[in-house]
């Protein structure tokens, strides 16, 4: 895996996708995950609560980061895909393949891409108790 | 640069997912545009595909993988390929806990008397749904999904086939409503900033 110093025109980021039912999260981060690039969300391009997560405020918020990072000379990435995890959906939410379909066109080289859902060994409690969730 | 993604699927599923003679395998390839290779030992499936702007195609191959793992049939998952349908995978053990013959009697419950409970919630909420394993999978479209997998969660938790279906069936009733309503705004004044 090549370096952000191995060549002049080369610039890395990681790019992370966290992908729920209530909204999309894309993220440019360095490669060390430290320092953020770019970052947008899927309700930063909507008015209503319930389209935060609907594939065109993935797309909006995408193509918002890809062209904030570009201009930052980024030229290639890794991509981190996460669903909410723990106790939550192990599955991403409906953002996701227009945020990834974003991206794709966006024109940067992509050197991988992989899910980072954190999925417990052994977990605290799902919420809502013993008697449920009670609406 | 080849791009890959990977998934664990059970091995009795390793036959639904390559098919007769890999038809249907062959079959996800050509409409994905990736590479699909199942290790039929362990039942790792790895997708991979070389062109870097068909991150989508890896993705939904991906997520039928997961799906015909989870007990779809081809024919079912096949829904996975439409850019608005996705799946939920709901994991039966956050509520049975250890004991396999709670296990047995909540899935018992979420499929119903000859599949009866599974039909009307597929049927309310235009969803596929799957009980496989300790796991409960839906294939639909966003909105449908949540509600199918709210449906599912409450049975789960005990409450009452009643009271789950006719919860669904106002919330069927509230979106036809919505439809009805948005049709007559039309005509007045569209904004067209539905979002």
């Amino acid at each position: 895996m090549s370096t952000s110093t191995s060549s002049q025109e080369e610039r890395w980021a990681i790019v992370h996708i966290y992908s729920s039912y209530n909204n999309t999260i894309v993220h440019f981060t360095d490669l060390s995950g430290a320092e953020t690039i770019a970052i947008s969300s899927g309700g930063r391009h909507v008015k209503a609560d319930r389209f935060e997560s609907s594939p065109y405020a993935a797309i909006k918020s995408a193509m918002a980061c890809a062209e904030e990072a570009k201009r930052k000379g980024i030229t290639s990435i890794i991509i981190k895909v996460r669903a909410v995890g723990g106790t939550g959906p192990r599955v991403p939410g409906p953002g996701l393949n227009a945020a990834l379909r974003a991206l794709a066109r966006a024109g940067f080289k992509i050197a991988r891409i992989e899910d980072v859902t954190p999925i417990p060994h052994d977990t605290t409690r799902k919420p809502g108790g013993r008697r449920g969730r009670r609406a | 640069m080849m791009l890959k993604m990977e998934v664990k699927i059970p091995k009795d599923r390793i036959g639904a997912l390559i098919g007769k003679g890999g038809k249907i395998k062959e079959a996800i390839e050509r409409e994905c545009g990736v590479k699909m290779e199942v290790d039929s030992g362990t039942g790792d499936v790895i997708v991979s595909t070389e062109d870097q702007a068909n991150l989508v195609g890896l993705n939904k191959a991906l997520n039928i993988a997961k799906a015909i793992g989870r007990g779809f049939s081809y024919e079912r998952a096949k829904a996975l390929y439409d850019d608005e349908y996705m799946l939920d995978i709901i994991d039966l053990t956050d509520y049975a806990g250890k004991s396999e013959s709670n296990l047995v009697r909540i899935k018992g419950r979420i499929i119903g008397a000859d599949g009866k409970a599974r039909r009307i919630i597929e049927d309310l909420t235009d969803t596929y749904i799957s009980v496989y394993g300790h796991t409960v999978s839906i294939i639909g479209k966003a909105d449908d999904v949540k509600a199918a997998r709210e449906a599912v969660e409450a049975l789960a938790e005990g409450s009452l086939h009643k009271t789950v279906y006719e919860k669904l069936q106002r919330r069927r009733s509230r979106m036809k409503l919505e439809r009805l309503q948005l049709w007559e705004r039309r005509g007045e004044e569209f904004e067209g900033d539905i979002f």
